[in-house]
């Protein structure tokens, strides 16, 4: 009879076993979300790449850095993240540490999180890669140095300049008269109001809560209007200069020279204008030459680029720059300093400028095949390497400038005069109090 | 006998009742843990983010209420205010008359009715997503659907900018929040008249009820617990509702159609969590109230 009561042990399942089984797989989960030694997972190195309109520019970093990894022993993940949403994927990785051990981003981005302390220095890498390659341009140079900053030096590797083109469509301009680009932005109103017959409006500029629209901070700095002190502290948008910018802007709208929605536009708003060729001008950084010459070479014939127009101030073509950087908490440092090293020599970097929408960024590169001249966009993006001005020049480059333009200030201060009618006092008054409330906070 | 004699042997100390209490909980708690781990943790600590600096890679300080009494000091979060106020009472006014009306109409016994039916539903079949970009298309000043319709049937020669101008923009994106919405409306208050009894009716027409009378006084009086759920839910999910602003005017033009998802979105790119978050909590105590009573008032209906 003892071994009865085996027998007439329960064998389904029992509160006991149930409550057993539960605390086994809290414990087992609790355990496996401890991250194990690096030593244990292998060399492996993530990298998180920015999505860009080529696609044959993702697929060529995705595969030059599998490749490498293969020939180097080094198991790599790539990444690719739409740029416009790698500030909160980066926002959500460092919130849970969970960064890749490298990406690539914009000098913005790269700022912020290098005040944050979650780069390595990589000045000996930049060292070596300038010296091997003739130097590197004094645009990008400058731009990337955060020594003002407080923090570290040098901790991203630059790879490409982009900023703004004039893109213009030659084939109505010409017939109308004009052959050269505009140099001012007078002369842009003018040009554009030759052609400006429906379905074709002569400005395709966006005036909407987009980051395109921040081409009206150059375009009022050009005009000498700036949006704080050079101390970076005292806002000092209502000037003169601010009003002479809204006078010209004003004008233009009241010509109906802008094209209809562009209050409204998102990010791809200006392309389509362009691409269906609803527009005369735009500005554009080369995605929509890239898209043209794939698309509609004979919209791509038609068109031709040149430097943004000036103002009475001269010109401002502020250039942003991307960067490659290495995570601090990344196991494997050296690791990601060779594929850095690997990306910038100038075999891989001339087939990516072939298939990419960037300027060069090293004083060699400019000899390199996709800088000959034949692709017009590329030369384009050469000048505004070479003469573009540094990122929120004339103002200073910091954080709360940073905030101004994420909040669209000034695009919003255009749109307060265009759409609501507000005049130019009432306007730059609102705008002004909310640039200083905005600069306050650093 | 050595069977019955283990089975009666007292092993524990505590009573059955409370064994049984003690399993209950045992089974509930993953349960539980999950709505801490994925509702509670997460709400309290956006209210604790709201109250710091924090940017991204930060942790952030605290900072007391400077994220709020800065959001309070610009004209676009009061204009928020405004907007979702605006956009949640005039599209939960026309959703109703129009989700009231189709449900009415489709009470009836109509030839083809089923189809109708499910044709109503489409537009909340249809992603959000696509929705509301292709209402964008049909907006779009030059080649966009409705300006085309207007032209070319001559009620009007120009065009119009219906998402870029400031008198025409929320009221496009009201229709479009509209359309989108009606059919969950449609479908409740069907469900609802389904649900009155003939005898109520009969009772009227016995009593001399014209339709009106009958509409007014029997029908109404019946759907109205539905449809004021429907309206609170309705309200919550508008004034939560991102993608109908974000996809058709992004709170512009100026901030003509700003609400306050998209003001929380644009704290965001602007890198400081704890301003995005801020504009989250002022939404909080409206949405709370309305979250209280629609659920008290559909767990009054279910007892």
């Amino acid at each position: 009879m003892t071994k009865s009561s085996d027998t007439q042990k329960p064998t389904g399942w029992s509160r006991r076993r149930v409550l057993k089984t539960a605390a086994s797989g809290l414990a087992l989960a609790a355990a496996s979300s401890f991250p194990m030694p690096a030593i244990a997972q292998g060399k492996k190195l993530t990298y998180w790449g920015g999505l860009i309109f080529s696609d044959d520019a993702n697929k060529l970093l995705t595969d030059t850095i599998n490749a490498w990894g293969a020939a180097n022993g080094v198991a790599t993940e790539v990444v690719m993240i739409n740029q416009n949403e790698t500030t909160q994927k980066v926002s959500a990785a460092v919130s849970s540490n969970t960064m890749p051990d490298a990406l690539d981003m914009g000098l913005g981005l790269a700022r912020l999180l290098a005040r944050q302390s979650q780069f390595s220095d990589v000045g000996d890498l930049y060292k070596k890669i300038g010296d091997a390659q003739g130097g590197w341009f004094s645009g990008p140079d400058t731009a990337t140095d955060l020594t003002a900053d407080g923090g570290i030096a040098r901790v991203g590797i630059p790879f490409g300049v982009n900023g703004n083109l004039l893109l213009r469509r030659k084939d109505l301009l010409e017939p109308a008269g004009f052959t050269e680009a505009p140099k001012t932005w007078d002369e842009l109103v003018t040009q554009a109001e030759a052609i400006n017959k429906a379905p074709v409006s002569g400005l395709g500029l966006a005036l909407s809560n987009v980051g395109d629209a921040n081409l009206q901070v150059a375009v009022l700095q050009s005009f000498g209007g700036r949006i704080a002190d050079d101390a970076g502290k005292k806002v000092t948008i209502d000037s003169p200069e601010t009003r002479l910018w809204l006078t010209w802007l004003k004008n233009a709208w009241d010509k109906g020279l802008f094209s209809p929605g562009n209050t409204t536009w998102d990010g791809a708003g200006d392309n389509q204008a362009y691409l269906s060729g609803q527009a005369g001008f735009i500005a554009n950084t080369g995605s929509v030459g890239i898209a043209a010459r794939k698309d509609d070479p004979e919209l791509f014939e038609a068109s031709a680029f040149s430097p943004l127009p000036g103002g009475p101030k001269g010109i401002i073509s502020p250039i942003d720059v991307q960067v490659r950087a290495i995570t601090k908490a990344s196991p494997v440092q050296d690791e990601a300093k060779a594929l850095l090293e690997h990306l910038s020599s100038p075999e891989y970097m001339n087939a990516y400028f072939n298939v990419a929408i960037y300027g060069p960024v090293l004083a060699n590169q400019e000899k390199l095949q996709a800088f000959d001249g034949t692709n017009t966009i590329l030369v384009g993006l050469l000048g505004l390497a070479k003469n573009g001005t540094a990122p929120a020049y004339p103002d200073v480059n910091n954080a709360a400038f940073a905030d101004l333009g994420s909040n669209f200030l000034i695009p919003k201060l255009a749109q307060r005069v265009v759409v609501d009618g507000w005049d130019f006092d009432k306007a730059i008054a609102e705008a002004q109090t909310q640039g200083q409330a905005i600069y306050d906070k650093y | 006998m050595t069977i019955a004699t283990q089975n009666s042997a007292p092993r524990r100390r505590f009573g059955g009742g409370f064994k049984l209490k003690l399993f209950a909980y045992a089974l509930v708690a993953p349960v539980v843990l999950l709505i801490l781990g994925l509702v509670a943790y997460p709400f309290l600590f956006a209210i604790w983010v709201s109250f710091t600096d924090m940017v991204i890679g930060s942790t952030g300080n605290f900072i007391g209420f400077k994220n709020f009494e800065y959001l309070a000091g610009t004209a676009t979060f009061w204009a928020a205010i405004r907007n979702t106020i605006t956009i949640v009472l005039v599209s939960d006014v026309l959703k109703l008359l129009i989700g009231l009306g189709l449900a009415l109409l489709v009470h009836q016994n109509l030839p083809g009715r089923g189809i109708f039916r499910s044709f109503l539903m489409l537009p909340w079949a249809m992603p959000a997503f696509v929705a509301f970009l292709t209402w964008r298309v049909l907006y779009q000043p030059i080649g966009g659907g409705i300006n085309l319709i207007l032209n070319q049937t001559g009620l009007y020669a120009g065009t119009v900018d219906w998402l870029g101008t400031r008198n025409t923009a929320m009221a496009s994106v009201i229709i479009a929040s509209v359309w989108r919405g009606f059919p969950f409306w449609f479908i409740s208050i069907l469900a609802a008249l389904q649900s009155v009894p003939k005898e109520l009716y009969e009772a009227a027409i016995v009593d001399g009820a014209n339709t009106w009378q009958r509409f007014w006084n029997v029908t109404i009086p019946s759907i109205l617990p539905v449809i004021i759920v429907t309206t609170l839910l309705s309200s919550i999910w508008t004034a939560n509702g991102f993608e109908h602003v974000w996809l058709l005017t992004a709170g512009g033009p100026s901030d003509a159609t700003m609400v306050f998802p998209v003001l929380a979105f644009f704290g965001m790119q602007t890198q400081r969590i704890g301003e995005a978050a801020a504009v989250s909590v002022y939404m909080l105590p409206v949405l709370a109230i309305l979250v209280i009573f629609a659920t008290s008032l559909m767990m009054r209906r279910e007892e």
